[in-house]
C-alpha cells in the first residue's frame, strides 16, 4: 500500500491541482478534492451549465481515461479501455448512461514510413472503434498529433478518450467515504478470453451501479484506475480521514488488479454479487489480516511524492494567532432608504467574477449595474471614467469584484483598479457616496486587494497608503491557491455581517495568488479592538490558525476579512458570491454567509 | 526622454527569490550560491517626469513591500538582466502602460520591463553561465542590455512588396530538397515538387507568401496529413485486431463506404454507423467544426429551453515543449476559441498532461531539452494563468507520468462551454458578406506555428523555433468571452471561426461554402502593424493574427480603427445591420473538402 501510495502516476495531484481556479462561474457542483479534509480526488469533472442570470440543477460531467502501460503492451487493449474508464467515471459520480458522447485525443510517434509505426495509431483506432460500436456511443470529434518523436525517443501510444453527458446536479454521488462501518464492495463485469468487459455484462452493470446510487444504497462510488481498488480505497478514505479494514479474505491480486469498467461502492446493506472488500472504520489506519498502516504516514507518503515539484503542505512559518471576538450592540440602518439599491459593479480588463457578483446582488434584491471600463484608447477611458462617475451618484453601492485586473500586473495585484480609482473625478465620487450618502462598498479578492491599496479598508477614504498600511501580499507558498476554506466570523459590526452571528463558521471558496494579509501587530490590536476584523481562516475546531491547510496564503493572525472603521466598507479574499443551490456536494458545509441580503436589508 | 526604475521586494516578501534561490542549489545544484536578489526594471517614454514619479509610487511599486530606487546597489554580486525577445507580449510593460494612462487619462507611454538578477558568493564563470542558461529560455527571453536605451521606440520596415521566387519552376529534385531547407519548411521534397508542377502550369513563379501559406495549409497540423494518408495494405500477427479490422471493413460495407481506408475513416466510422441506427440523435450537426455540439435542455427557473452543449479538447505539445509557460497557456486559450466562435459561453477545464518524471535530477535532461521539472512546474504556471484569468473553473488536473514524454510533453486541455440554441444560427456565407476579423494584438512572433509543430524536433530545437511559440493575453479573450455572452452580438453571426495555428490563411478558407472562392477575398483596409516585417507574416500567423492563438480574429489600436474587414466571402454582419442584411441562404454549392478542415482537429459529420 505505501508502494501504491507513491507510485507516480497513483499519488496526490493536489499541490499540481490548487493552483487551477476550480470555482469561478459559481457552477462548481463537485471539488476537485473532496471530504472534510478535501482530499479525495474526483473521478468527473460537475459544472452547473452557467446561465447568466436565471438558476438550474443541470449539469455537465466530462471525464477522462487513458492507462500509458497498458496502452503501449497493447494499443487496442489501451484504447478500448480509456473508452470504458472514462465513461465508467461518469456512471460512478451519477450520470445515467444515457447520451454520453465521446472525444478523443491521439498523440503518437512520427511513423514515418515504418509500418509498425503506422500499427500503433491503427491498433488504437480499432480499439477505440470497437468500444464505440459495443457500447454505442461515439467519438464526435478528436484531435491527432503524429508528432510525438525525438530523435530517437518516442512518447507512449496514446488515445485519452474523454468522456462527456448531462445530469440533473441533485443526483451526482460524490466519492469520499461518508462513514465509519460502512461495507465496500466491488462489482465487476464478465470479462472476455482478450480480457476487455463484455459488452452486455458491462451495459447492465452502468444501470445496476446507477440504480445502486440513485436509491440513495451507494453512499460513495468509484471506479478503480491505476492502483486497482487498494488505490480507490486509499483514496476515497482519505477525504473523510476514515481507516479501512480489509477482509483477510479478498487476494491481494484482486486489490491490485487493474481492469476497466469495475466499480467500487461504499455501501451499509449487502449487494447480491459483489465482492466484499472490507469496511470502513473511524481509527483512521488501513489493516489487512496483521498488518496495519497508519493512516496519516500513509497519506504523507502519499502527498510528498511531488511535493518538492507541486508544493502544497509548506511548513507553518509559527506566528502569533488569536481568534478574535466583537459582538455589535445594534445595526444602524442607511438614511436613505431604497427598495432595490443599485449595486455597482465597474469590470476592468482583467476581471472575471462580474458575473457571478452581479448574480448573487440580484438574488439578494439588489439591482446589478454592470459597467465595462473601456480601454482600447484614451478617449475611451475618458468616456469611461464618466459614466462610471455618473453611474456613481445613482449608486447605493459599489461592489469591485475579483479577477485579475490587468493580468496582476506590474508585479502586484490590483494596481488597474487602484489607478482607476485614483482619478480625481471617481475619487469624489467614492468620498460622497460614502461620506454624504450612507453608502457601501465591498471588494472580494481582486476588489479587496483593490480597497487595501486605496486605504478605504482599514482607513475608510482613498488615500496615499504607505509603509506602515496594511496591504495584501503574495501567498507564502508562492503560488495561486484555490480550494475550499473555513471562515469564521470574527465580528459582525459591519451592516454587510449584520445577519451573521460571531462564532458562525461559513465555507467559502478562495482563489488567489496575492491574499496574504499583513499589517504590523499594533495596528492589527487595534482593529480587532474597533471590531474591524470581520473573518478569520479557522481549522476544523473553529480555531483561527496559520496552519497552511486552513490558513491558505499565510494571513496574519489568520484575517481573511477586515472594514472600514463603521464597516461600511468590507473588504474579503474568500468568493462569498459563488454560492448556489446543490455546489460544493463533497465538501459539506455552509456556504451563504448572506452579506448580499444584509447590504440590501440595510437600505430598507 | 527615458526614466529608468529599478523595485525590488523588501526581504520579508521576497519569497520568489527565495525559490528560486533554492530551485538552483538544490535542483540546479549551485551549492556555492549564496544569495540571489532579483529586480525588476522599468524604463518609460513618453511620459513627464512628475507623472513617473508617481508611477513609480503607485504602479510600478507598492511602499509597503516593495523599495524602488533608481540607483541599486549591486556591488559585490554578478549582475544580468533578462528581457522578452521583441515581438513577444509583456504583460508587465503592457499593464503599466494601461495604468499609467488610467491615471493621466492620456496617451498611453511606451514601457519597457526587464528583470535584474544578482547573485552572490564565491561562484565559477561556469556556475554563472549555468544559471544564466537555466533562468533565460531563448525562445522567449535574451539578455538585456544593463545601459539605459536613448529611446524605446523602434523602426520597423514596412513591407512593400513580396518577393517572388525567381527560378523556382527550374529547381531540380535535390535544387527543391535544399529549397525545403532553406525556408524551413514542414512539407517534404514530394509536396514541394507537385507545387512546383502547379505553378509550371500556371506558367509563373511562386511569391514566398503563397509557398508559406500552402506549406501552412498542408502541414499536418493543419491538414491531418497523417490520418487522410491513405492505407493500401496491411498485416496483422493478431487475431483480435484482425477480427476488429474485418469488422471495420463490414461496417465499411454496410455503411457504402468507397472512400480510401485511412486512419480519420477508423476514427470516424463508429459515428456514421452510429448514427445510421438511428443512435446519438442529440448531436448537433452543422457546417461550421468549432467544437463537438449536442444538443440539450436546461430547466432554467423551472422551466425547459433548448440549448446546445459544446466541448473540445486541444493539445499543445510542441509549443509547450519549447516553452512551457506561453505554450501551455495558449493551449487552453485555443481551447477555449473553438466552443467560443461557436456563440458559447466556456465555463470549464479539464487538463491532462503527459510528463516524463520530473523529480529526476536536472542532470539527467536529455541535451537540448528543458528539464522535465523546469517544463511541468512552467506549463502548469502558465495554463492556470491563463484559466485563472479568463476566469473558468478548472475541475479535474491530471498528470501522466511515463518516460517517453521526456521525448516529447503532452498538454491537453478540454473545455465544455452551452449556449441557448436560439443563439445560434448557422447560415451559409455568401457573396457580399463581411468578415470581421477579431481581437487582441501583441507581438510579432508565432509565424509558423503550424508547421512547426508538425515537424519531428532536433537538438537545435529550442534556439531556431524562437518564432513559433507566443504569449496570451487572456483579459483580451476575455473580453471576447464577453461579447458572444450577448445574444444581441451572438445573433448577428452567421459563420464564425476561430484562428488555429494556420492563421488567416486557413481559417478564411474554411468560413467559406466554397473552398475556392475563399482566395479572392480582399483586404479592404491594407493597414498592418509596423512590427510586421513581410506580407508573409499576414498570411500564415498562427491565431489571433497580430500574434496570439487567443482570438478569432484581430483588430489593431495603431489606427485607432477597431477591425478590420475585408470583401469576398462571409462572417458576419457588422454593426451596421441596414447594409449588411443578411440574405436568404443560397444552394449549396460545393461540400467541403477535408482539406479545408479546421485545425487539426477532426469531427465526425457531414464531410463526404
Amino acid at each position: 500500500m505505501e508502494r501504491l501510495a507513491e507510485d507516480l502516476n497513483v499519488c496526490s495531484r493536489r499541490g499540481l491541482s490548487e493552483r487551477f481556479d476550480s470555482t469561478i462561474g459559481a457552477g462548481t457542483v463537485l471539488m476537485p478534492f473532496g471530504g472534510k479534509h478535501q482530499m479525495t480526488p474526483i473521478q468527473a469533472m460537475v459544472q452547473k451549465i452557467s446561465l447568466e442570470q436565471k438558476h438550474t440543477d443541470d449539469c455537465s460531467l466530462m471525464a477522462w481515461g487513458y492507462d500509458p502501460v497498458l496502452t503501449t503492451e497493447s494499443p487496442y487493449h489501451g484504447a478500448y479501455s480509456a473508452v470504458v474508464e472514462s465513461v465508467s467515471k461518469l456512471v460512478a459520480t451519477g450520470a445515467s448512461f444515457e447520451d454520453v458522447y465521446l472525444t478523443f485525443q491521439e498523440y503518437f510517434p512520427k511513423p514515418g514510413r515504418d509500418p509498425r509505426r503506422w500499427g500503433l495509431p491503427f491498433a488504437a483506432l480499432l480499439g477505440a472503434f470497437r468500444a464505440q460500436m459495443d457500447l454505442g456511443i461515439g467519438a464526435i470529434g478528436g484531435k491527432d498529433s503524429m508528432s510525438g518523436t525525438f530523435e530517437n525517443l518516442d512518447v507512449p501510444p496514446t488515445l485519452v478518450s474523454f468522456a462527456v453527458t448531462t445530469e440533473k446536479a441533485r443526483r451526482i454521488l460524490s466519492n469520499e467515504f461518508k462513514g465509519a462501518d460502512h461495507r465496500a464492495v466491488l462489482l465487476s463485469p464478465e470479462y472476455d478470453e482478450n480480457g476487455l468487459p463484455e459488452k452486455g455484462s458491462l451495459l447492465a452493470l452502468y444501470d445496476r451501479v446507477s440504480d445502486l446510487i440513485h436509491s440513495g444504497k451507494a453512499l460513495a462510488a468509484y471506479t478503480p484506475e491505476r492502483g486497482g481498488a487498494a488505490a480507490a480505497v486509499m483514496k476515497m478514505a482519505f477525504g473523510n480521514g476514515l481507516g479501512f479494514r480489509f477482509a483477510p479474505e479478498v487476494p491481494l491480486e484482486a486489490l491490485l488488479a487493474d481492469k476497466p469498467g469495475r466499480f467500487l461502492l461504499e455501501v451499509t446493506e449487502p449487494v447480491e454479487g459483489a465482492l466484499t472488500l472490507g469496511e470502513t472504520t473511524e481509527a483512521f489506519a488501513f489493516v489487512r489480516g496483521d498488518e496495519a498502516l497508519d493512516g496519516p504516514a500513509l497519506q504523507s507518503v502519499y502527498e510528498d511524492r511531488l511535493e518538492g515539484v507541486y508544493p502544497c503542505n509548506i511548513p507553518t512559518v509559527p506566528g502569533p494567532v488569536e481568534t478574535f471576538r466583537f459582538s455589535a450592540h445594534e445595526h444602524p440602518r442607511a438614511r436613505f432608504q431604497a427598495a432595490r439599491p443599485r449595486v455597482l459593479i465597474p469590470v476592468f480588463p482583467g476581471t472575471n467574477c462580474e458575473y457571478d457578483s452581479a448574480k448573487a446582488v440580484r438574488d439578494a434584491g439588489g439591482e446589478p449595474v454592470v459597467l465595462v471600463l473601456n480601454n482600447l484608447t484614451p478617449a475611451g477611458i475618458v468616456a469611461s471614467t464618466d459614466r462610471f462617475a455618473k453611474a456613481l451618484q445613482n449608486a447605493q453601492m459599489v461592489f469591485i469584484p475579483g479577477g485579475f485586473s490587468g493580468g496582476d500586473e506590474p508585479d502586484g495585484s490590483g494596481k488597474f483598479i487602484t489607478a482607476f480609482f485614483r482619478n480625481e473625478r471617481i475619487k469624489d465620487g467614492i468620498t460622497d457616496l460614502l461620506d454624504h450618502r450612507d453608502g457601501l462598498m465591498c471588494g472580494i479578492c481582486n476588489g479587496f486587494q483593490a480597497l487595501i491599496k486605496l486605504g478605504l479598508v482599514p482607513y475608510g477614504r482613498i488615500m496615499e497608503t504607505d509603509e506602515s498600511c496594511p496591504t495584501l501580499t503574495y501567498n507564502l507558498i508562492h503560488r495561486h491557491q484555490s480550494r475550499i476554506v473555513r471562515t469564521r466570523i470574527a465580528s459582525n459590526k459591519s451592516p454587510w455581517l449584520s445577519l451573521m452571528d460571531v462564532g458562525d463558521v461559513v465555507n467559502v471558496p478562495i482563489s488567489h495568488g496575492e491574499g496574504r494579509f499583513v499589517a504590523d501587530e499594533a495596528l492589527i490590536r487595534q482593529l480587532a479592538e474597533n471590531g474591524q476584523i470581520a473573518t478569520q481562516y479557522v481549522d476544523l475546531e473553529g480555531r483561527a490558525t496559520v496552519d497552511v491547510r486552513f490558513n491558505p496564503n499565510g494571513s496574519l493572525y489568520a484575517i481573511e476579512g477586515i472594514t472600514s472603521p463603521d464597516g461600511r466598507v468590507f473588504g474579503k479574499m474568500g468568493h462569498s458570491e459563488r454560492i448556489g443551490h446543490g455546489l460544493y456536494q463533497n465538501v459539506p458545509g455552509n456556504y451563504d454567509n448572506r452579506m448580499f441580503e444584509a447590504a440590501v436589508r440595510y437600505f430598507r | 526622454m527615458v526614466y529608468r526604475i529599478f523595485v525590488e521586494k523588501k526581504p520579508a516578501f521576497d519569497q520568489e527569490a527565495e525559490a528560486l534561490r533554492r530551485e538552483l542549489t538544490d535542483f540546479l545544484g549551485v551549492a556555492s550560491l549564496t544569495g540571489l536578489r532579483v529586480l525588476n526594471r522599468y524604463d518609460a517614454e513618453g511620459i513627464s517626469k512628475d507623472l513617473f514619479d508617481q508611477a513609480v509610487r503607485t504602479v510600478f511599486s507598492e511602499p509597503q513591500v516593495d523599495t524602488a530606487t533608481e540607483t541599486p546597489d549591486l556591488k559585490g554580486g554578478a549582475v544580468f538582466a533578462v528581457e522578452y525577445l521583441p515581438g513577444q507580449f509583456d504583460q508587465r510593460a503592457d499593464s503599466a502602460a494601461q495604468c499609467i494612462q488610467l491615471i493621466s487619462q492620456g496617451e498611453r507611454p511606451l514601457i519597457r520591463s526587464a528583470r535584474v538578477y544578482v547573485l552572490y558568493g564565491d561562484l565559477t564563470e561556469n556556475e554563472i553561465a549555468e544559471i544564466r542558461r537555466y533562468v533565460v529560455n531563448p525562445v522567449e527571453a535574451r539578455e538585456a542590455s544593463l545601459q539605459k536605451p536613448e529611446t524605446l521606440r523602434v523602426e520597423y520596415a514596412v513591407p512593400t512588396e513580396v518577393k517572388t521566387l525567381t527560378g523556382f519552376r527550374e529547381l531540380d529534385r535535390e535544387g527543391l530538397t535544399a529549397f525545403v531547407r532553406g525556408y524551413g519548411l514542414a512539407m517534404d521534397t514530394d509536396d514541394i515538387a507537385f507545387c512546383q508542377q502547379y505553378f509550371a502550369d500556371e506558367g509563373r513563379d511562386p511569391t514566398i507568401t503563397e509557398i508559406r501559406m500552402i506549406d501552412t495549409y498542408w502541414s499536418d497540423h493543419c491538414r491531418h496529413t497523417t490520418f487522410l494518408t491513405e492505407i493500401d495494405g496491411v498485416t496483422f500477427d493478431d487475431e483480435l485486431l484482425q477480427k476488429a479490422y474485418e469488422s471495420y471493413l463490414d461496417v465499411r460495407r454496410e455503411l457504402h463506404r468507397t472512400k480510401p481506408v485511412c486512419l480519420m475513416d477508423m476514427a470516424t466510422i463508429a459515428v456514421r454507423y452510429l448514427k445510421a441506427h438511428g443512435k446519438l440523435d442529440k448531436l448537433d450537426e452543422s457546417e461550421e467544426i468549432n467544437a463537438c455540439t449536442v444538443k440539450m435542455e436546461v430547466e432554467a427557473d423551472g422551466k425547459k429551453e433548448p440549448w446546445l452543449l459544446l466541448f473540445k479538447n486541444e493539445t499543445h505539445n510542441h509549443p509547450t515543449e519549447i516553452e512551457p509557460f506561453g505554450g501551455a497557456a495558449t493551449c487552453i486559450g485555443g481551447a477555449i476559441r473553438d466552443p467560443l466562435s461557436g456563440r458559447s459561453y466556456v465555463y470549464g477545464a479539464m487538463r491532462v498532461t503527459g510528463a516524463a518524471d520530473p523529480t529526476r535530477p536536472v542532470s539527467e535532461t536529455i541535451p537540448g531539452k528543458l528539464p522535465q521539472r523546469k517544463l511541468v512546474t512552467t506549463a502548469a504556471a502558465g495554463y492556470s494563468s491563463y484559466g485563472n484569468q479568463i476566469g473558468l473553473a478548472t475541475g479535474i488536473v491530471d498528470e501522466i507520468y511515463h518516460p517517453g514524454y521526456a521525448a516529447k510533453r503532452m498538454e491537453i486541455g478540454a473545455v465544455i462551454a452551452a449556449a441557448p440554441a436560439e443563439n445560434v444560427r448557422r447560415e451559409r456565407p455568401e457573396p457580399g458578406d463581411v468578415v470581421i476579423l477579431l481581437g487582441g494584438s501583441t507581438g510579432r512572433d508565432g509565424i509558423g506555428g503550424a508547421t512547426g509543430s508538425s515537424k519531428a524536433h532536433t537538438a537545435h530545437s529550442v534556439e531556431t523555433c524562437g518564432a513559433e511559440v507566443q504569449k496570451g493575453n487572456a483579459p483580451e479573450e476575455r473580453k471576447l468571452q464577453r461579447l458572444f455572452r450577448n445574444p444581441a452580438a451572438c445573433r448577428m453571426i452567421k459563420r464564425c471561426n476561430d484562428f488555429g495555428a494556420g492563421g488567416v490563411s486557413v481559417a478564411i478558407g474554411e468560413l467559406s461554402a466554397n473552398p475556392r472562392s475563399a482566395w479572392r477575398w480582399r483586404w479592404r483596409r491594407r493597414t498592418c502593424p509596423p512590427s510586421w516585417p513581410s506580407p508573409r507574416r499576414r498570411t500564415c500567423r498562427p491565431a489571433p493574427w497580430p500574434g496570439s492563438r487567443r482570438s478569432l480574429g484581430w483588430s489593431w489600436r495603431g489606427t485607432g480603427r477597431r477591425s478590420w474587414t475585408s470583401a469576398g466571402r462571409s462572417w458576419i454582419p457588422t454593426a451596421r445591420p441596414s447594409i449588411y442584411a443578411s440574405r436568404p441562404a443560397a444552394p449549396p454549392i460545393r461540400k467541403r473538402p477535408w482539406s479545408a478542415g479546421s485545425g487539426r482537429t477532426w469531427s465526425a459529420w457531414p464531410r463526404t
